[in-house]
Parts: C-alpha cells; sequence; structure tokens
C-alpha cells in the first residue's frame, strides 16, 4: 500500500539522515592521533634500502670517538647512543665499528676534550672548534686529510663543502686539509627586512625600495594606528638589545647605509673592521632619530629577545630585521592576538642608489679530524659520503626515514646519534626554489614528501583561505624569504671576510672592544651624542684594535 | 491505519523563486570559485603577492557576499511566501543561510575585533563559522524536505541527497584543516586530503544551488503531470485511489 510505503521510506529517510549527521559529527571530532610503534631493529634493517655505500672494510676496523647529546636525544626500544642504526650501518654497510669512549652533555664536550686530549687519550675521530683546530695541528696530533680527501670524497661530499665558500679553506692550514667542516646554511643568517604586511595593506603602503621608504612605513607605523585599536602602541621597528642576532636585529638596518657592524671585510685592498668605520654614523643617526620620536621601542636598551617575542606576539610590533626563518618564530606568535596578522619579507633596501648588501657569517664552527696515526683517516670521508650521498644527494623516502626520523616518532630524532652531520648549505634556496616551481606549475609531483607537504600547506593558504598558512607562504612560497637568499648568494650579500680562528690579539681583547661598542651603540641610539661613536672608534683602534687588524690582515693574506 | 496524505508540489503558484533561488546560489558558488581559483593561481605563480589576493578576495566577499546573501534573502521569502505547510518551514529555515555569504567576509573581524575573542587558528575557526551558518539552515531544510510526506518522491530523493551533499562540501575541508594544522602537521596522507579538500570547498555552494535548481524541475513536472493527470482524471502518486 502507498501511503505505509510512503511512511516506511519516511522512517528511513529520517534514520539515514540522522546516523549521517552522527557519522560525521564523529568524523570532525576527536581522532586519536596515531600511535607510534616501537619495534626492536630487524637482522636487516637495511637490506631493501637504496643505499649508496662506500667500499666496505673487511675485516671491519675499529674506529673510537667521542660523542655529545642532550636532553632532546630519544631513543626506540634497545637502541641507545652505543647502538643505534647509524653504529649499525657504520659497522654493516661501511665496516666500520664505531664506539664512543665518552659521551657527554653538548655544554660539557670541549672542556672534556680538552681533558682527554691532554691525558693523551685521543679517539681515532673528533670534532674540534676552528681554535682546537689550530693548536692540534700545530702540536702534531691531526691527520693530513688532503689525499684521502681527494682520493675518497664523493661528488656530493665535493658539493656540499663547496657550496660554503669558505668550509674548506677554513680547515686548510698551510695548504693542507687537516679536518672536515661541519657545514650549515651561512646564508641563512643573511637579514632580511620584515615587514607586517597587513598593516601595509591597511594604510596602502607599497613595499620599500629604498631606506627612506623604511623610515617613512615606520613613520606610518607608529603614529597612524595600523592595528585600528584606537591607541597608540605600535613600534615601528622592533630593535633587541642584543644588536646582531638572528631576531629583531640592527645589522640589518646597517647594511642599508653600507654599514657592517660586527664583521670583517675588504675595503681598498685592506682588511677592515666594519663596525668602526664611517658608515656607522649616518645609520647611527636615523635610528636616534627613530628612537627619539617613538619609533624603536622605549625599552629598546633592556629588551633581549624573549621581551622582543612578546612584543610581537602582543602585536605592537611593525618591522623587524631577521633572517628567514622568522615566520616559523618569532613572528608566527603575531597571530596570536591577530589571525590577520602577515609579515612579508623584503630584500634590504639600501639608503642610496648602490643596492644594499646583507651581512653574513660563515655557519662553520666545528670540524671532524682524525687523530694522527690512525691507521684509516680514509674512513672518516667514508662516513662523510654514506652521509651526504645517501641523505643530501637522494630524497629516497624509505632512507630518510630510517636514517633521519620518521613522523610516527617525530621527537626520535635519528641523526643525533652520528657525529658525522654536514648539511648542505644551499638547501633553503634550493627547496625553495623548487617549491615556487612547483607552485608556479600547479604540480607538486618531483617535490619529496617533506615539500609537497609545504607545497599543500601554502595551497591551503592561497584556495582555502586558511591564514594560519601564512608562514609557509613568506617563507617558501613566491617572494618568499627563501628567495631573497638567492639574491644575497649572487651579489646583494657580504660575507665575513675573516673566518679563521681567533686571532692571538682578539683572543684577548675582542670580547673587551665587543662590550664596549654595544653599549656605545645602544647608548648613541637612545640619544647620547653622536661623538661618543667618534670616541668608541678611535679608542677601538688605541684599546688593540690597531693589532688586530694587523694580525687579521696578516691572516687574510695567508688565506685569499 | 494511516491517513493517506495527497503529494503536493514544492511551490504552488510559480517555481520561478525556487528557480532563482537555485540559479543564484550555483551562480555565486561558480563565481566565487573563479574568483578563488583565478586570483589563488596568480597568487601561486607571483603574479599578485599575497597581500593582493587577500585585498582581492576581501573585496569580493565583503561586497558579492553582501548583494549576494541579500538576494539569497529576498528568494528564500518569496519560495516560502508560495509554499506552505513544512516546506513553508523548510523555506523559512533554510532563510537563515543567507546570512552565510554576508558573514564571509566579516567573520573574522566579528569574531576577534568585535566580540575580542582570542582563539588559535583563528582563520579556521571563522571559516567555520560561516559554513555552518551555511550549512546547519540547508541541511534542516534538506532535512525537512526528505522526510516531509506531503513532497513528491523524486524532491525527496534529492534532498535526502543533498543532506549528504552539504554536510561533505561543509565539513571535509574544516575536518582536514584541523587534521592537517592540528592533529596531524606533516602527514602525507593528510597532504593529499588538502589539495581535495581545496577542490571540494569550490563546491560549497554550487552544489546545493543546483540540487535547488533540480528540486524545482521535479516538483514543475509533477505539477504539470499533476494537472494533466486532474485533467484526464487518472489517480497520481499520493493521491485519491
Amino acid at each position: 500500500m502507498k501511503p505505509s510505503n510512503g511512511s516506511m521510506i519516511n522512517q528511513r529517510l529520517a534514520a539515514l539522515s540522522l546516523a549521517v549527521v552522527l557519522l560525521l559529527a564523529a568524523c570532525g571530532g576527536n581522532n586519536p592521533p596515531a600511535t607510534s610503534e616501537t619495534t626492536a631493529p630487524a637482522a636487516d634493517e637495511f637490506s631493501g634500502l637504496n643505499l649508496v655505500v662506500p667500499a666496505r672494510y673487511d675485516p671491519p676496523i675499529e674506529m673510537s670517538s667521542v660523542i655529545t647529546v642532550d636532553a632532546t636525544v630519544k631513543f626506540l626500544g634497545e637502541n641507545d647512543i652505543h647502538n643505534n642504526v647509524w653504529t649499525r650501518a657504520y659497522e654493516q654497510l661501511l665496516g666500520i665499528q664505531v664506539s664512543y669512549d665518552w659521551v657527554v652533555d653538548v655544554s660539557m664536550y670541549d672542556q672534556k676534550l680538552g681533558l682527554s686530549v691532554n691525558s693523551g687519550d685521543i679517539p681515532d675521530m673528533f670534532r674540534v672548534t676552528p681554535s682546537q683546530l689550530l693548536l692540534y695541528q700545530e702540536a702534531g696530533l691531526l691527520a693530513n686529510l688532503t689525499a684521502v680527501y681527494e682520493a675518497e670524497a664523493s661528488a656530493i661530499t665535493r658539493d656540499v663543502l663547496t657550496q660554503d665558500p669558505v668550509a674548506l679553506k677554513a680547515a686548510t692550514i698551510d695548504g693542507k686539509l687537516w679536518g672536515i667542516p661541519l657545514t650549515d646554511a651561512s646564508v641563512a643568517n643573511a637579514s632580511v627586512l620584515w615587514i607586517r604586511q597587513d598593516w601595509m595593506d591597511e594604510l596602502g603602503i607599497a613595499a620599500p625600495t629604498s631606506m627612506d621608504d623604511v623610515l617613512e612605513i615606520s613613520r606610518r607605523f607608529t603614529e597612524e594606528d595600523p592595528d585600528g585599536d584606537g591607541v597608540d602602541d605600535t613600534i615601528g621597528l622592533c630593535a633587541s638589545k642584543s644588536l646582531y642576532g638572528a631576531i629583531a636585529n640592527v645589522q640589518g638596518f646597517f647594511n642599508g647605509y653600507h654599514a657592517y657592524p660586527g664583521i670583517w671585510f675588504e675595503r681598498d685592498g685592506q682588511v677592515v673592521y666594519g663596525s668602526v668605520q664611517p658608515e656607522m654614523r649616518t645609520a647611527l643617526l636615523a635610528l636616534q632619530e627613530m628612537y627619539a620620536s617613538g619609533q624603536l621601542d622605549p625599552e629598546f636598551g633592556v629588551k633581549d629577545v624573549n621581551a622582543i617575542n612578546e612584543t610581537i606576539a602582543q602585536g605592537k610590533c611593525g618591522m623587524e630585521f631577521g633572517v628567514w626563518w622568522n615566520p616559523y618564530h618569532p613572528l608566527n606568535l603575531s597571530q596570536q592576538n591577530d589571525p590577520t596578522a602577515f609579515w612579508s619579507a623584503f630584500a634590504i633596501p639600501s639608503v642610496d642608489s648602490t643596492p644594499a648588501k646583507s651581512q653574513y657569517t660563515t655557519a662553520i664552527g666545528s670540524f671532524l679530524v682524525i687523530r694522527n696515526g690512525y691507521e684509516h683517516p680514509e674512513a672518516l670521508i667514508r662516513m662523510v659520503n654514506f652521509w651526504t650521498d645517501n641523505l643530501v644527494g637522494s630524497q629516497d623516502e624509505a632512507v630518510r626515514s630510517t636514517f633521519l626520523g620518521n613522523i610516527e616518532a617525530p621527537d626520535v630524532v635519528l641523526y643525533k646519534y652520528t657525529p658525522v652531520l654536514l648539511w648542505e648549505p644551499n638547501a633553503a634556496i634550493k627547496a625553495g626554489n623548487a617549491l615556487r616551481e612547483a607552485l608556479a606549475r600547479h604540480d607538486p609531483s618531483g617535490l619529496d614528501l617533506e615539500a609537497q607537504w609545504r607545497y599543500r600547506i601554502i595551497q591551503a593558504y592561497y584556495e582555502q583561505g586558511i591564514l594560519e598558512a601564512w608562514v609557509e607562504v613568506a617563507t617558501n612560497g613566491p617572494n618568499g624569504s627563501s628567495a631573497i637568499l638567492m639574491q644575497v648568494l649572487e651579489d646583494r650579500g657580504l660575507m665575513n671576510r675573516f673566518y679563521g680562528p681567533p686571532t692571538p690579539t682578539m683572543a684577548g681583547k675582542m670580547p673587551t672592544l665587543q662590550s664596549m661598542e654595544e653599549e656605545t651603540i645602544i647608548k648613541v641610539i637612545m640619544g647620547e651624542s653622536i661623538d661618543l661613536f667618534d670616541q668608541f672608534a678611535s679608542d677601538w683602534y688605541k684599546l688593540g684594535g690597531t693589532d688586530i687588524v694587523d694580525e687579521v690582515n696578516q691572516w687574510a693574506a695567508n688565506n685569499p | 491505519m494511516k491517513k493517506k496524505i495527497e503529494k503536493q508540489p514544492l511551490l504552488r503558484k510559480t517555481h520561478l523563486p525556487l528557480y532563482l533561488l537555485g540559479a543564484a546560489m550555483a551562480l555565486y558558488g561558480l563565481v566565487s570559485a573563479l574568483v578563488w581559483s583565478i586570483s589563488s593561481s596568480q597568487a601561486m605563480r607571483g603574479l599578485i603577492t599575497a597581500g593582493q589576493l587577500r585585498t582581492r578576495l576581501a573585496n569580493f566577499e565583503s561586497t558579492g557576499g553582501l548583494i549576494t546573501g541579500i538576494v539569497f534573502f529576498i528568494l528564500f521569502i518569496w519560495c516560502a511566501v508560495n509554499a506552505k505547510g513544512g516546506v513553508r518551514a523548510a523555506f523559512i529555515v533554510g532563510m537563515l543561510a543567507s546570512f552565510a555569504p554576508i558573514l564571509a567576509g566579516r567573520a573574522e573581524t566579528l569574531l576577534f575585533d568585535t566580540l575580542g575573542l582570542r582563539l588559535p587558528a583563528g582563520s579556521v575557526i571563522a571559516g567555520a563559522l560561516s559554513t555552518i551558518v551555511f550549512t546547519l539552515p540547508m541541511m534542516i531544510f534538506f532535512i525537512i524536505l526528505a522526510s516531509s510526506r506531503r513532497v513528491p518522491r523524486g524532491c525527496r530523493w534529492l534532498a535526502f541527497a543533498s543532506i549528504f551533499i552539504v554536510l561533505a562540501t561543509a565539513f571535509f575541508p574544516i575536518y582536514v584543516t584541523v587534521l592537517a594544522f592540528l592533529l596531524k602537521p606533516g602527514d602525507p596522507a593528510v597532504g593529499r586530503m588538502l589539495e581535495v579538500s581545496s577542490q571540494v570547498i569550490k563546491l560549497r555552494y554550487l552544489l546545493p544551488g543546483l540540487s535547488l535548481l533540480f528540486l524545482a524541475y521535479i516538483s514543475m513536472r509533477f505539477l504539470k503531470e499533476q494537472l494533466s493527470a486532474e485533467a484526464q482524471n487518472i489517480p497520481q502518486e499520493g493521491g485519491p485511489k
């Protein structure tokens, strides 16, 4: 009968509707996060991996070393620092049985190494600072790696070590290679200018093309209430008392005036110290004026990076000079109080028609060395090759997951189990370029998994309006900060010319001179006469600067 | 014994308002999807900056959304006037969905400036708010139609299917966003879902609009068949035997 059929349909529809609503509500609710499994390493844990493996020692050789750990080093299952994926790989794949004589917290490393070396208990392979490299080389404790590097280094290892132009130079003494530099992204510490894009849009401000524009933007951000809260509480430019850090520094501002504080660069055939050059005066006067008109934080002289982070989180800061990754921290904090907050990166504008250069310093801070007398110095090069060939030159996800870590256990960072860590200096630039190309052609294929994830996040920002994704847009999106690094690398950067260990006078007097320098800069910005800077420059030379300049120039002559 | 209920078309005199409502909704969905697609494509290629993209979309959503909301509102009222019983109630509830396009460009201002809320994932919450303002009334609208025995069978089945459509297009993107940004950041599987979600979100107004157009078509056909049957005195579905 039709009426009863209709009634049944009605009941079914209602029941189904309810079921669907409940089901979808459940989907949108609390799905438990995936749990990570703790599994014991399989006997054939490397079989099936697409690895590039250097020649294996047969029978295996022994290599003693030392390593640091900290609170972030965690292990799965039966693994520990002496028995983990890296020690097993070295042994099973390379035939190198690595044993650690001691394991200390990173803060204790230099002291412990000094004690070991002094007591004659020198590991076969260990990490040293530039000063230790020089010291131990002069003491004849280190093996000359020139020949083994030439014979054994893979193409990718050579590429990684030459991307930073001073990496190998820094490990070379008297024309011989004494260590393998642990590379990182040097250019990543070059400054870029970060500006609140949403404030610029609100006030109808165009992108800055000169330092005058920067000053004007700063003035308008300070005076025109860009956050629209009706309170005079915004600061044009955030700066930290640390002056030269990665966050809210002032060296980026100085660079706009062709001044390069804290680094050494060549001028008229001589290497000079940037902080005492005349260009500093103009920039200091500009900052002094900004401070006087309230465009800098009144508490600038006492504000450390933590305090700056708070200012940014409160949405009071309009501009800062920082590094390319600042959106990940601390600029992301600005969305805490304003979901529409968005920062854009700009190459440092110039005060005149000559393009400004962003200063940076090499990231080479340590080297891997081999004890003089160790029978297999080439083993270090093979370990380096294993890293670079498989983890820098390849994007194989299974390999990366095995040796670096995976999403199932994000707090277990496997690469911390080995001292052989060489990061590709231009990785951020390459990754950013690949991502931008993929975005331009709307096709993420060809990107590795991590880059594909970034692609989706950027896509979500553009196509779905998810503003929280701005961090990826600002760094790796079109016109993102990693694109500026490319310019810095090409012709918009100035690398610190001095990359050696501290010279004798430098070691003794530079800390005092640096304190004097920072104190002077802060005082002048906060209103003291510019004569104070002139006095500082004069005193700097008198209090040891002249000797340091001589020593640095002598070093430069030996390290062209 | 259950009472026999005579089926009736959704609207009595004319189906024009329902056609217009469906067309307006579909058109807004289409235009909205096009504006987002073209603008985001330009931004992804670096032809416009992220700031320019946001300004353009904000202008579209505030102006286009206001006009669309008013049009929806008027058409829902027109439909309600032409309907009766449960169907009228459905249109009255559906009318609340008119506020969604108006809210789309203003949700963040409303939540965070006017109400002064401080929440993590603000844009997701603001987006979810305007989505719910559209989805909830539309879902109730379709549920009422699907469960109303006076509504022609074809319309009921279509309304039933539309419940799924509205739910899926509304909540799938929100679900994926929560997964991607809060629960499983970095998960490649969620990354692929994000891409699907980017496409699904474009259907949010388009598909319900098309549903309304089909509802109007089925209902009108029913009306014609009913009139024709009455003229020939043939008993109709749900009608007196």
